[in-house]
This record gives structure tokens, sequence and C-alpha cells, in this order.
């Protein structure tokens, strides 16, 4: 029996029970995802209480017949979307450049990346856009298959394939342009 | 090298090739350097990212997470009970208008006349009872709706 569908039958009753039990398995991952796809630590914190929020109040419409965590990323998804075009209304993925793009020091994540695995990797990755933020930080640390990677997406297969080599190339692009030679080792 | 084959090696470092696909990206890369020296470095890239290191949120912001979700869950518990005890307020006005007319039927006829009592005061006060009776149903049904459009708003 799947946990997450008994823990969510009981938060449909209104037992806060099941809540803290749906909270401890996904919280993680879901601040990791939303602080990628925001790059703003407050952004995200906020986002994740919001996405909460959303799940006690619409737990009602949630179908116990399939998994719990796609449904979850969903509502998280779509509150960090309508943030992001309330923020830069035009298109969150087609200008190679973000107008103001987020810096290693404003990114925890980026911070982070940068005391780990050097700064440049931490740079470029925090200057993708929005979604191409996504596709990495679902396929590499959530560490997502192909399928359940567009199912979060909301998007075909061969669609998934094809925006997870886009951030891959741009990401790529970046390094190289920055340092030619040795640019993530 | 085309575009293909960097998307094909790009994907391959990801881990998002078809097993078919795959078989074929390690059978060319044995037979050309120029692929495998590029698959590396996707594979670097790749390893790189998968390193990342684990992020997780703060006691403090879990806890007012928690805490948030908690006063939600109460308040909708209340504005259920509060709109179920506004239904009920709103049938029971409605049924006793109608068994108010059946009274007020009753006690202005038959039953008047062999109690041989007034009928013209009985009917004033049951028609002001009925009147009462059918503006308090109004109301509580007025204010049934607007809170349904208020949570429907605010959900």
């Amino acid at each position: 029996m799947d946990p997450d569908r008994d823990d969510a039958a009981r938060l449909r009753r209104g037992d806060t029970a099941g809540l803290a039990e749906l909270m401890d398995r996904h919280q993680d991952r879901l601040f990791r995802y939303l602080l990628r796809l925001l790059g703003d630590e407050a952004v995200a914190e906020d986002a994740f209480q919001q996405t909460w929020l959303q799940v006690a109040e619409r737990i009602g419409r949630y179908d116990r017949s399939r998994p719990f965590a796609p449904w979850l990323f969903a509502v998280a998804r779509n509150l960090a979307l309508d943030h992001l075009r309330r923020r830069r209304p035009e298109s969150l993925d087609e200008h190679p450049e973000p107008e103001a793009p987020v810096t290693p020091e404003a990114d925890p994540f980026a911070r982070a990346v940068a005391r780990q695995q050097g700064a440049r990797l931490a740079d470029a990755v925090a200057g993708l856009q929005p979604l191409d933020r996504e596709v990495l930080s679902l396929r590499f640390e959530e560490d997502l298959a192909l399928p359940q990677l567009a199912e979060t997406l909301g998007v075909p297969i061969p669609t998934a394939k094809a925006r997870l080599y886009r951030a891959l190339a741009r990401l790529r692009e970046r390094l190289l342009a920055r340092a030619p030679a040795e640019a993530w080792r | 090298m085309s575009g293909h084959v960097a998307e094909l090696l790009a994907l391959a470092a990801a881990g998002a090739l078809d097993p078919s696909e795959a078989a074929r990206v390690e059978a060319h890369l044995r037979e050309c350097a120029a692929c495998a020296a590029e698959a590396a470095e996707w594979r670097r890239l790749a390893e790189g990212l998968e390193r990342m290191p684990p992020l997780r949120p703060s006691h403090a912001l879990v806890a007012r997470t928690v805490e948030a979700v908690e006063e939600r869950l109460a308040e909708r518990s209340e504005r259920a009970w509060n709109r179920a005890a506004l239904g009920f307020a709103v049938a029971f006005a409605w049924t006793m208008a109608v068994v108010s007319w059946l009274l007020l039927d009753l006690l202005t006829g038959e039953l008047a006349l062999r109690l041989d009592r007034p009928v013209g005061p009985t009917a004033a006060w049951y028609a002001a009872y009925v009147i009462a009776g059918w503006l308090t149903a109004g109301a509580a049904a007025v204010l049934l709706g607007r809170r349904t459009q208020e949570e429907g708003r605010i959900a």
C-alpha cells in the first residue's frame, strides 16, 4: 500500500498527522525543486508554504488512483510559474539571457554548487532560464526517469527530451563561452 | 559533428536514451574517437550536476508551514460547520413557513369555527408570523449564497 495515498486520505479528513507524514517524505525534494526553478531563497520559501496550503485546500481534488508526488509537484509548478510570469511576463525560456541574471552571490543553490564544484559551473547554472534550471534539477537532483520527468513537466516524452538537451546545451555553451577548456572540472 | 549526434551524446550522458538508442551510441563511440571525447565531456558535465549538494528547507520554514496549514484546516472545518448550520437554519425557516400556512389555514377554517374563536386577530398574528418566517428564510438564503460566493473567490 502506498503510504502517500493513506496520508492523503487522512489529510482529506482533516487529520494533520497525514500532512506531517506527507511533508516529511516530500519536503526536501519539493524545496530543492522550487529553489532551482525560482532561483531565489525567499521566494522559494514562500512558494513552499503556499504549495502545502494549496495541498491542504485542494486535497479533495487529488485522484487517489494516481501517485501523490506528481500531483504535489504540479501544484508547486503552477504556483512557481505564476510567480515567474508575474515577475517577468514574457516567455520563460525564449531569451538566451535573463534580464537580471541570478548571480552566485544571490542564489543559495549557486553558492552551494560554487563551494563544492567550482564557481564557473555554479555561475553558468544560475544564469540559465528557469525552465532550463527546472529540467536539470528534476533529472539530475531528483533523479526522475524520462517518463516521470515528462509527467511532471506536463509534456510528451519527446518534448521533455528536447528540453533536457536544450538545457544541457545552453549550460555547456555558457561554460565554454567563459572558459573554453576545463570549464566544469 | 552534427547537432543530432551532439543531442544523442548529451542525452546518453544524462541517462535519457532508451536502451536501443544507448546501445547504438555505445557502438559508435567504440569506433569514433572524436565522439568518444565529446561524450566524455558531456559525462563530466552530467556528473557535476549529479553532485549538486542536497538542499533542505530550514526547520523554521517547516514549522511555519505546518502551523499555517493547521490554521487553514481549522478555518476550513469551521467554514464547513457554519455552512451546515446556516443550511439547517434555511431549511428550518422554510419548513416553519410552510407549516405555518397549514396551521393558519386550519385555525382560520373549520377549527376556528368549531372553537368559536374570533378569526380576525388570529389570522393577523399568523400572517405576521408567516411573513417573518419567509423573511428569515430569505435572509438566510442570501447570507448562504454570499458566503458560498466569497469562499469560491478565496479558493
